[in-house]
C-alpha cells in the first residue's frame, strides 16, 4: 500500500530530514545524518522511506540526495509547502479512493466504514494505522477535514476555515 | 535574543520573573519604562512541555489563552484561527493533541500564544521535547513567523541550553555564568541569514560561547 511509508512519520521530520541533507551541501551519507540528529537505523529509516516516497529525497547506496522538489519545498513558505503537499498526495491510490469514497457516497464517510473497507484489503491492524496515516497527512494538506468527536471524515476546499469546534 | 548557560544558571527563572511568575529576589523588572505586572497581558510564553489540555481541541487550546481578555466569542474563533493557520496547523482545528505529534503540540503552544497578540513572546526551551530533525524543521518555521510584519510579537526571548541552537536563532545572545549566575557576555550575532550550521563562521560563534561558559 503506497501510504505505509508515512504511516510513522511526520512532515515536520521529512522537511527536517531535507534540511539536514541541505546544510550538508544536498548530499550525505545516511549514516552520518543519522549521527548527527542522534537517531538510530529504526528510527531515521522511516523518515528516509517517507522523504523518498514524497519524492523529495534520492536514495542511492546509503546516500542521500535532495531532488528539485525539495530545494523548492526548502524555499516556500507553510502554505506553499502545503499545496505542494497537497498536489503529490492526491494521486496517491489510498488518497483517490478516499476521495471517490466519500463523493461516491455524497455525505461525510464514518471512520467505521473507512477502516472497515480497508480492513478487507490490509488487515485490521494495518487498516488502522492507514487510516490515521490519511487522517494525519489529509489534515495537514488540507485534502480532507475529519472530526475527531463525531468520527466523521469529508472532504475539504483547501483554504477555507471548517467551522466553529464549539 | 537567546538566554544560554548551564544548567542551574537562573535561565528559566529569569524567563519566569519576566512573565511576571515568580518575584525576584532583589531588583525590579521594568516593562516598556513601567514596572512589570504580575502575568502582564503583553507577554506570553512558549513552554518546553506544550502544557496543552487534552479534553480540548487545537482550536479550543488556542481560545483559552483569550478568555481572560473578555473578547466576544466570535473574536476569539477569529484569532484563533488566523494564528492556528500562521503556525501551519489548518486541518487540526478540529483535532485533539493525542492525534498531533510532537512538533504540532508545540506549534498549538506557539499559536496560543500569538493570539494575544504579545509584544514580547517568551519561549523557555521550546524544542528540547522534540526528536532532532523536528526541532530543525520547526525552528526554520519560526524563523519564517519572526519575519513576518504582519504578525506579533516585536521581540522573542528564547532560553535554550543549545549554544547552536542559539547562534542559529538569535540576533543577540545572552551568556550567563554557573552558578550564581551572572551575566558573563552580550554577543551581536552578524552572521547573514539563512544561517549553516556547517560554516567555520558559525562554529566561530559556537566555540566562542563555549568558551565563556566552561
Amino acid at each position: 500500500m503506497d501510504l505505509h511509508s508515512i504511516t510513522k512519520v511526520s512532515f515536520s521530520q521529512v522537511v527536517g530530514l531535507a534540511e539536514a541533507v541541505d546544510e550538508a551541501g544536498g548530499q550525505a551519507d545516511v549514516a552520518r545524518i543519522a549521527a548527527e540528529v542522534e537517531m538510530d537505523l529504526d528510527r531515521i529509516g522511516p523518515i528516509v522511506a517517507a522523504s523518498e516516497f514524497l519524492g523529495l529525497v534520492v536514495v542511492e547506496g546509503g546516500t542521500l540526495r535532495l531532488t528539485e522538489l525539495s530545494h523548492k519545498v526548502l524555499k516556500a513558505g507553510l502554505r506553499e509547502r502545503k499545496k505542494m503537499l497537497r498536489e503529490i498526495l492526491k494521486d496517491l491510490p489510498a488518497f483517490r479512493y478516499l476521495i471517490q469514497m466519500v463523493e461516491g457516497a455524497g455525505r461525510p464517510v464514518s471512520r467505521k466504514e473507512v477502516v472497515d473497507t480497508f480492513a478487507l484489503h490490509f488487515g485490521t491492524y494495518q487498516a488502522d494505522d492507514l487510516f490515521r496515516a490519511l487522517v494525519y497527512w489529509g489534515r495537514y494538506s488540507e485534502l480532507i477535514a475529519y472530526d475527531s468527536r463525531s468520527e466523521l471524515l469529508s472532504l475539504r476546499v483547501p483554504g477555507v476555515r471548517l467551522p466553529s469546534a464549539h | 535574543m537567546c538566554i544560554v548557560g548551564p544548567s542551574g544558571s537562573g535561565k528559566s527563572t529569569l524567563l519566569r520573573i519576566i512573565m511576571g511568575l515568580d518575584k525576584p529576589t532583589s531588583g525590579a523588572v521594568r516593562f516598556e519604562g513601567e514596572p512589570l505586572l504580575p502575568d502582564n497581558p503583553q507577554v506570553a510564553m512558549v513552554f518546553q512541555s506544550f502544557a496543552l489540555f487534552p479534553w480540548l481541541t487545537v482550536e479550543q487550546n488556542v481560545e483559552l489563552g483569550l478568555e481572560a481578555r473578555h473578547d466576544p466569542p466570535e473574536v476569539r474563533h477569529a484569532k484563533a484561527l488566523k494564528f492556528i493557520e500562521a503556525v501551519g496547523l489548518s486541518g487540526f482545528e478540529n483535532a485533539y493533541p493525542r492525534e498531533l505529534s510532537g512538533g504540532m503540540k508545540q506549534r498549538v503552544g506557539l499559536a496560543r500564544a500569538l493570539a494575544i497578540e504579545p509584544l514580547l513572546l517568551c519561549m523557555d526551551e521550546p524544542f528540547s521535547s522534540l526528536d532532532a530533525l523536528t526541532a530543525q524543521s520547526l525552528r526554520d518555521e519560526i524563523l519564517l513567523l519572526w519575519s513576518d510584519p504582519n504578525l506579533p510579537p516585536r521581540a522573542v526571548l528564547m532560553v535554550t541550553h543549545s549554544i547552536e541552537e542559539a547562534v542559529y536563532l538569535a540576533d543577540r545572545v545572552i551568556v550567563l555564568s554557573p552558578r550564581p549566575g551572572t551575566i558573563v557576555a552580550e554577543l551581536e550575532i552578524d552572521l547573514p541569514r539563512p544561517r549553516n550550521r556547517k560554516e567555520p563562521e558559525f562554529f566561530g560563534w559556537v566555540d566562542e560561547i563555549y568558551a565563556l561558559i566552561v
